[in-house]
């Protein structure tokens, strides 16, 4: 009894026994999820507005005499000539630790049924992105356990890196992948006590998806144990255009926090192309004009903004990072529509997935001539960088010999060689979905195959030799690979002793 | 109705011709309205219409409403008004009026701008708060 009246003393107090000032319009017209106030003259641009019964507005259009605000929630009990009052708060949304493990919407409110999330923390939605004296170069990686990405576009913390393709070429699973990676990298850090490493949290960030995707990606990442590093904020196709439009720049703050607080992150925004869609509604409805393809002038801001917010910090500045894996969906791979070209020149470098490659079976369908990443390698490990530097020509190469050696049937040796060669670095390119490999096995595996150890095994037993490989290698040879996973590099007794592993493999190998 | 982007400009032009030291003129609304229904320039009825919200606008930032549970004393009304033409400039036009609603106290609105200094108002606050 007495702490409740404790609650309401502590309540009462709290209440200002002083004039207050408040500035207030009414609702001039409402529809399509945006409000036009008339008499808010004090509002700011992306102020929160109190349309009263717990319905927020958010201030985006200020006009010479009415304000265009979008409507976050419920926008039918709205109705014209209500009053609205300003809030003079900036838009925001609960982040920390807390989030981790949960499914949010747009707005940090729990969509998983898991209660309310318990964070004391807000960071404002729109915020402006580290300044270049915050910055410093990328120069560790997010090894994202797909071996394609690992070897030859390698990521870096803090890179934006653009994920691109047709729709089912497996771009979203480029991205869940990687945060598998991240959650089993980030466990067995944890249960070997290895305090150096830095823990990558993960944030998927779901715009305009079909409900049943997100419940697959959720499971997925429960199966695979990795809900506990990732937060899952959701817009579904069903959501209001504002929260769509609003969910990336929600993921971001949420990322920021982990970032601003000396940790890692990273980000998926999946997708941007459908976020672009859902701005292109909201400011048409604003009646803001339109350019290209209909879309408003900023558009190109609107990415640029919320993908400059990706940053690695330095040490002073607590040497945070947040990675951004935003990804496009292209059609019928016209990379030089609008909004794919304005992503590609704001990321540094693309991955890029083909329609083709996908259906010979080569997957992930990552088109090697296409994809580039123009910091990453700065970020690859040593080891890495010894076995997988010229995998990249080699493959290239091999394409271009591929299509040439349709032509004719008499090739000389050297170039047969190159051709048998490239088949093999294919084969051992192909990877199942959510299996992401550990980087010592990948740097095993192209170590092997770029110094001929597979040349012998025929081309459709590769993967059954890689996979026997992998296996004796971490079962019989755990100390080698943890030695390679901890010196981060082949030194000439490393590379000695792993070549003893493979010929001592291949006798057994059948 | 309609009104283009044109009217628009030209009402907006029209309502600061009625302008005299950024304060609403009245004998010039009234000749800018007469000139224009009498001359018929293109467009006019979708300008007038324009021009009507604009100085609707206008008399609705400028009008200060003051209530107050108990009528108010002459001296303290004169106080009240020098006070909110300090703060908002000249030609504010004052309507005084008693609502026994708000308990105590005073509820002052200025265009957009409210001062809520009633018992009714904390009430509210304080259930909101709730």
């Amino acid at each position: 009894m007495s702490t409740l009246l404790q609650d309401i003393e502590a309540q009462i107090s709290g209440i200002k026994a002083g004039v207050t000032k408040q500035n207030i319009g009414t609702v001039r017209e409402i529809g399509d999820g945006v409000a036009r106030v008339e008499g808010l003259s004090d509002a700011m641009l992306n102020e929160m507005l109190d349309f009263g019964n717990g319905v927020i507005g958010l201030a985006l259009n200020l006009e010479e005499t009415d304000v265009g605000a979008i409507i976050l929630g419920d926008y039918t009990g709205i109705s014209e000539g209500q009053q609205v009052r300003t809030t003079g708060k900036l838009l925001q949304v609960p982040v920390g630790k807390a989030l981790l493990g949960r499914v949010v919407n747009a707005l940090g409110q729990p969509l998983d049924g898991k209660g309310p999330v318990n964070s004391e923390t807000f960071y404002p939605v729109e915020k402006i992105a580290p300044g270049i004296i915050k910055r410093k170069p990328v120069n560790q990686p997010v090894q994202t356990g797909i071996m394609a990405v690992d070897a030859m576009i390698p990521i870096g913390r803090g890179q934006r890196e653009l994920i691109i393709g047709d729709r089912s070429t497996g771009k979203t699973t480029i991205g869940i992948d990687t945060i598998i990676s991240q959650a089993r990298l980030n466990r067995a850090a944890e249960a070997a006590k290895n305090t150096e490493y830095r823990p990558l949290y993960c944030i998927y960030v779901a715009i305009g998806q079909k409900q049943s995707n997100v419940a697959r990606v959720m499971a997925v990442l429960e199966e695979a144990g990795a809900m506990p590093y990732t937060i899952i904020v959701s817009a579904s196709a069903s959501d209001s255009a504002t929260n769509q439009y609003l969910a990336p720049f929600a993921g971001c703050a949420m990322g920021e926090w982990f970032m601003d607080n000396a940790m890692d992150a990273l980000i998926i925004y999946d997708d941007l192309s459908k976020h672009a869609v859902a701005y292109r509604q909201v400011s048409l409805v604003l009646r803001r004009p339109s350019g290209r393809e209909a879309y408003p002038g900023d558009v190109f801001y609107l990415h640029s903004r919320l993908l400059e917010r990706s940053a690695r910090l330095n040490e002073k500045y607590g040497n945070g990072s947040l990675t951004g894996l935003p990804i496009i969906e292209t059609q019928a791979g016209d990379v030089s529509a609008y909004i794919p070209t304005n992503v590609i020149s704001i990321t540094d470098g693309q991955i890029y997935l083909e329609t083709d490659l996908f259906y010979q079976g080569i997957r992930p369908a990552i088109s090697v001539g296409l994809s580039v990443s123009r910091v990453g390698s700065a970020a690859q490990i040593k080891a890495m960088k010894q076995v997988a530097g010229r995998v990249k020509l080699d493959l290239a190469q091999f394409r271009e010999l591929a299509a040439f050696a349709q032509f004719g049937s008499d090739l000389d040796a050297k170039t047969q060689a190159q051709l048998e060669r490239g088949k093999r670095i294919v084969e051992v390119f192909k990877q199942p979905q959510y299996n992401p490999m550990a980087v010592e096995t990948q740097v095993a595996a192209l170590w092997t195959v770029q110094n001929g150890f597979m040349d012998d095994v025929a081309v459709d037993k590769i993967k059954d030799f890689q996979s026997k490989l992998s296996d004796y290698l971490a079962s019989r040879k755990s100390a080698l690979m943890e030695k390679i996973r901890n010196e981060k590099a082949l030194s000439e007794q490393l590379t000695a002793d792993l070549k003893a592993a493979v010929v001592e493999f291949k006798q057994t190998y059948r | 109705m309609r009104i283009s982007k044109q009217a628009r400009r030209e009402a907006r032009e029209l309502f600061r011709s009625c302008l005299a030291d950024a304060v609403l003129d009245e004998n010039r609304v009234r000749q800018a309205v007469q000139l224009v229904s009498r001359d018929k320039p293109r467009g006019y009825l979708a300008v007038l219409v324009q021009f009507q919200r604009l100085i609707r606008l206008e008399t609705a930032r400028r009008a200060a409403r003051v209530e107050s549970a108990a009528p108010l004393p002459p001296d303290y009304r004169s106080q009240l008004q020098a006070e909110l033409t300090r703060k908002y400039g000249a030609g504010l036009s004052f309507v005084f009026a008693d609502n026994a609603a708000l308990l105590a106290g005073l509820r002052i609105q200025v265009g957009g701008d409210v001062y809520e200094g009633s018992v009714q108002g904390r009430l509210a606050a304080l259930q909101e708060r709730f």
